[in-house]
């Protein structure tokens, strides 16, 4: 009975085997990408015909990886490269690229770069902050994210306020528009938070070089912003384990004030407040000094690739005017592109406007190895035990030089 | 053994309390089933509002037709009874073997089936990834099949050697001292008398299976994705689709509950102790 | 594995079938392995070779994004284990965890199991429907509750401030105090099904000629329930539970998507810390130190359960 069993079973995966494999084209150069959009519904399928046609002789490959919150997508990609078998291109994220960089993964693109055409459409800005620690030009980038503040212009008109612009005035706001059911400010405490934390305390004065973290100015903006969850109480009880989703919809909900996101879920938080939210950058310090975060998406090329060019041509088509319109039609993020941001009508233009003005100030992590352990592990343990009283703000920041700098 | 208490007496102890288990099992799920039938704007609102104000299948519509929801459905009941009938088809001797005889490696084999079961599986992923990729397994239903199999053998092979005690020995003697091969004994005496731990372990096997992730993320790409990966890419970097995500979670669990309605009645066992009596 | 001595037992003068038996049918040595054979290679195949690489580098200094510089380390993984505090945390929830989770998973299974073995004439529907919840995949399970657990939205904190067991709503996932109960909770309603299955299996084996030649002598059904119902299953439920929490002491998939381990340390178990080790960290070397341990705690328990499992078997 068994042997049966298991002979027509392997006849039958011997079957599907050839079956389930994909086609590959004898004469035309294959490129193998990984992507991951936020609406899987949405397909790129349109832009790889319109890439085909242009470019006869190139086939693409797009094959959507779970994001898994950035872990299983992180996990295939390692996962291939050390097994020989990873893509040609992918979209990466900027905290991965030391890692890459120590298995040398990545192919540099300064030589294929500076012969693009599409190349002064994108802000001398976004290129520096793209660039490798070895000042190689490794990622070229897709989508233009960075975190600005929601806030519902209906309730700040209410209580005569202006949007803020420096640190005391966002708290004075945070404090009057804390009452019943509201809270002021929808702080997040989980994974991903650090976008939150990173304005009010690495524009506060932090930084990550050696020391930067447990300067007398960092500890007082670390204690500071600690201060607003546990003695300002203008965050909701739920801040330390809360995620995008929940900020997200506690906003919706009309259950907190002001958050920090990007224009992402704009569309989402326009469909249900209308006209009640807006945007500004985040504040800033006293002096001045601000920080937010870059929220990157790019796309690199492999090193071990056997079709480099063609996958350069097929990632430069991305980014490219129309293309990259397009592109970000599916994914519901701003072109990377000067010309597509002039005239996107994705989102409504407060938000889009909020976040061009918030390029001066907009900034990545550090290259380091360890950044994606900072970003997982580090910062979010250590800021909810500050947050839950566990620790104090202080022995946070230890920790997070301790992580660093050892 | 006949109930001989009265019907209100019987409501009262037995389909009461089933009623309150079965109102704990499925609140979490009938939730989820409402928000699937919620356009987009009625999703997280303060106060909760608990039934739809307009009701809408849009989003059973566009994971149907957008997706590769249903193509995904199939991959999954493919490998979960592949699985299911590779899983089965090696541990039932294995447990034949484990209860009917005694061998000096018994003890240490079966605590050694086990052993793969006491790894964190996340660890062995990424080993397992190119293990497979040199077998050239990878994105095949084969080589899922097995991924799942490995680690649904062991626990099956325990749970069907616990059932196999159950039946006694001397019922296999008596049957080959009346002149029957082991495997004459074995299929038409014993195997239809374990039966209902035959089917619960297949169950075991196949949901075990059906709702797996972490290999079926690694081992399998676009060609025989399952659900349940599919279902991971509704949940983005920076959005849920939550509509997409509930309907395709709706849809999820019936094959699963559907099979065990079909097989459930194979759980009855039917055996009386006068197949010893000569 | 308690063998039931009621089912089955020939009468007296059929003790001369022993004697004929033992002379009659000798199996092979080898027939045992031939049994286990196809089992054996499968799991060997696939397994081995992980498994082995998995100790392997518990010795080794080895991180995923620098693969050649890799160091042969020895013991030293262990030994920064024995010094991490977040090691000893986990540990201690991994066994809150364990016994909890394990223990009301299948009471609540047991009593679900009894009640459906009786007979009403919705049996069969009833029977599908407990099944459900374990036939979810964990992310929608952890989704689903940590959306119903939520502060602002959440219908917990709904129902609860409505019916008026609490005032205000609770961030049950944010205080470190609730939030492994709640988890736990979510795993409850995850796993009951599975007790409750398959201990109903093991009641249906059970003769029903039994439970007459019981009612014919007087007894009751409370006392039926404790002499036959009870050890006629104790090898199920021995099993399942042995079973159940080794794959309840290793499961990290629904923590990992309600709280990612947090706040703080309050929901680390040891499987998810080893998780968060490699995947985060990619210290492999170190998370396969992790996992080794929480392998060898485990091994423990098996063992230990087999020995005495096989003294009591007296066939």
């Amino acid at each position: 009975m068994e042997r049966r069993d298991f002979l027509k079973l392997s006849a039958a995966a011997a079957l599907a085997a050839p079956l389930a494999r994909p086609a590959i084209a004898q004469t035309p150069t294959t490129v193998r990408w990984w992507y991951h959009f936020d609406n899987p519904q949405n397909s790129p399928a349109a832009l790889v015909a319109k890439f085909e046609q242009e470019n006869p002789g190139i086939k693409i490959q797009a094959e959507a990886i779970p994001w898994g919150g950035g872990n299983d997508y992180q996990t295939r990609l390692f996962a291939a490269l050390v097994a020989g078998n990873g893509p040609d291109a992918a979209m990466v994220r900027l905290s991965w690229a030391a890692r890459f960089a120590s298995m040398k993964a990545l192919e540099p693109l300064d030589a294929m770069i500076a012969g693009w055409a599409g190349r002064s459409d994108i802000s001398d800005n976004v290129w520096k902050i793209n660039k490798g620690a070895d000042g190689k030009q490794y990622y070229l980038p897709l989508q233009y994210v960075v975190i600005y503040l929601y806030y519902r212009q209906d309730l700040f008109q209410q209580a005569n306020l202006q949007p803020p612009k420096t640190f005391d005035e966002f708290l004075a706001a945070a404090k009057a528009l804390t009452k019943g059911d509201t809270a002021g400010f929808g702080m997040r405490g989980g994974a991903g938070g650090f976008d939150n934390w990173g304005p009010f305390v690495l524009g506060g004065g932090a930084s990550f070089e050696k020391g930067g973290v447990v300067s007398e100015k960092a500890l007082a903006a670390n204690r500071w912003y600690v201060a607003l969850a546990r003695e300002a109480k203008v965050t909701p009880a739920s801040a330390p384990t809360d995620s995008f989703r929940q900020i997200v919809d506690a906003f919706k909900a009309g259950r907190t004030a002001m958050i920090m996101h990007h224009v992402g879920s704009a569309n989402e938080i326009v469909g249900a407040l209308g006209d009640k939210v807006s945007a500004v950058p985040v504040p800033r310090a006293a002096d001045g000094q601000g920080w937010t975060y870059f929220g990157d998406e790019s796309n690199a090329v492999f090193s071990a690739s056997k079709a480099k060019e063609a996958a350069f041509k097929w990632i430069a088509f991305l980014s490219t005017a129309e293309n990259n319109i397009e592109l970000n039609k599916l994914t519901g993020q701003l072109p990377i592109t000067t010309s597509g941001a002039a005239q996107w009508t994705g989102h409504p233009k407060r938000l889009v406007e909020a976040s061009s003005a918030s390029l001066p100030i907009a900034r990545s992590l550090p290259d380091h190895p360890k950044t994606p352990d900072f970003i997982a592990r580090v910062w979010p343990t250590n800021m909810q035990r500050a947050l839950n009283g566990e620790i104090s703000p202080d022995d946070m920041m230890k920790a997070i030089e301790q992580h660093f700098n050892g | 053994m006949k109930d001989r208490r009265s019907a209100t007496r019987r409501f009262l102890e037995v389909e009461a309390p089933v009623l309150a288990i079965l109102a704990f099992a499925l609140a979490p799920y009938a939730w989820m089933v409402l928000t699937s039938i919620k356009p987009q704007a009625e999703l997280s609102i303060w106060p909760v509002r608990y039934l739809p104000e307009n009701a809408t299948f849009d989003h059973y519509r566009e994971l149907i037709d957008r997706t590769t929801f249903a193509g995904n459905l199939l991959n999954s009941f493919i490998i979960a009874t592949g699985a299911a009938a590779l899983g089965l088809s090696v541990s039932i001797p294995a447990a034949y073997a484990f209860s009917r005889f005694r061998f000096r490696a018994r003890r240490m084999l079966m605590t050694g089936f086990l052993v793969i079961n006491m790894f964190p599986v996340v660890l062995l992923i990424i080993p397992l990834f190119i293990l497979m990729k040199n077998l050239g397994l990878l994105d095949t239903f084969l080589g899922v099949i097995l991924g799942h199999s490995t680690f649904a053998i062991p626990f099956a092979i325990w749970m069907l050697t616990s059932y196999f005690n159950a039946i006694p020995k001397d019922l296999d003697e008596a049957a080959m001292i009346d002149g029957a091969s082991r495997s004459e004994t074995i299929r038409l005496i014993v195997l239809p008398l374990v039966m209902p731990g035959v089917v619960t372990a297949g169950i075991y096997i196949f949901i075990t299976s059906w709702n797996e992730y972490l290999f079926a993320m690694m081992l399998s790409g676009q060609a025989v994705r399952t659900v349940t990966v599919a279902l991971q890419l509704f949940i983005g970097e920076f959005t849920i689709q939550w509509g997409l995500l509930t309907a395709g979670g709706t849809l999820i669990a019936l094959p699963v509950t559907i099979l065990f309605l079909l097989v459930q009645r194979r759980l009855v066992g039917g055996l009386t102790a006068g197949a010893v009596k000569s | 594995m308690r063998s039931q001595s009621g089912s089955g037992t020939p009468p007296p003068q059929s003790g001369s079938f022993f004697l004929i038996t033992a002379a009659y049918h000798r199996p092979s040595r080898w027939t045992p392995f031939w049994f286990l054979a196809p089992a054996l290679a499968i799991t060997a195949a696939v397994v081995v070779v992980p498994a082995g690489q998995t100790i392997w580098l518990s010795l080794q200094d080895y991180l995923l994004y620098e693969p050649d510089a890799a160091t042969f380390v020895g013991l030293r993984n262990f030994q920064a284990i024995l010094r991490d505090e977040v090691f000893w945390i986990s540990l201690w929830h991994s066994a809150i965890w364990i016994v909890g989770v394990v223990g009301l998973q299948f009471l609540l299974g047991l009593v679900t199991a009894l009640l459906l073995n009786q007979s009403f004439w919705w049996r069969g529907a009833a029977r599908a429907l407990v099944v459900v919840p374990w036939a979810l995949p964990s992310v929608i399970i952890g989704l689903m509750w940590t959306w119903m657990y939520d502060f602002n939205v959440g219908v917990l904190n709904d129902i609860l401030v409505r019916i008026g067991i609490i005032d205000a709503p609770i961030a049950w996932l944010a205080r470190p105090d609730l939030a492994l109960a709640a988890i736990m909770a979510t795993l409850v309603w995850q796993g009951f099904p599975f007790f409750a299955i398959t201990i109903l299996a093991g009641l249906q084996t059970i003769p029903s000629e039994l439970y007459e030649a019981a009612e014919v002598d007087g007894a009751n059904r409370r006392q039926m329930f404790r002499h036959i119902t009870l050890p006629s299953i104790a090898d199920v439920i021995a099993t399942a539970l042995l079973l159940r929490t080794i794959w309840v002491a290793n499961s990290l998939d629904v923590i990992l998507v309600m709280t990612g381990g947090g706040p703080g340390y309050a929901t680390h178990t040891l499987p998810l810390y080893a998780f968060v080790r490699a995947y985060s960290s990619m210290e492999f070397g170190y998370a396969a130190a992790l996992a080794l341990i929480l392998t060898l705690l485990l091994l423990t328990v098996v063992w230990l359960y087999v020995r005495r499992a096989s003294r009591d078997l007296d066939r």
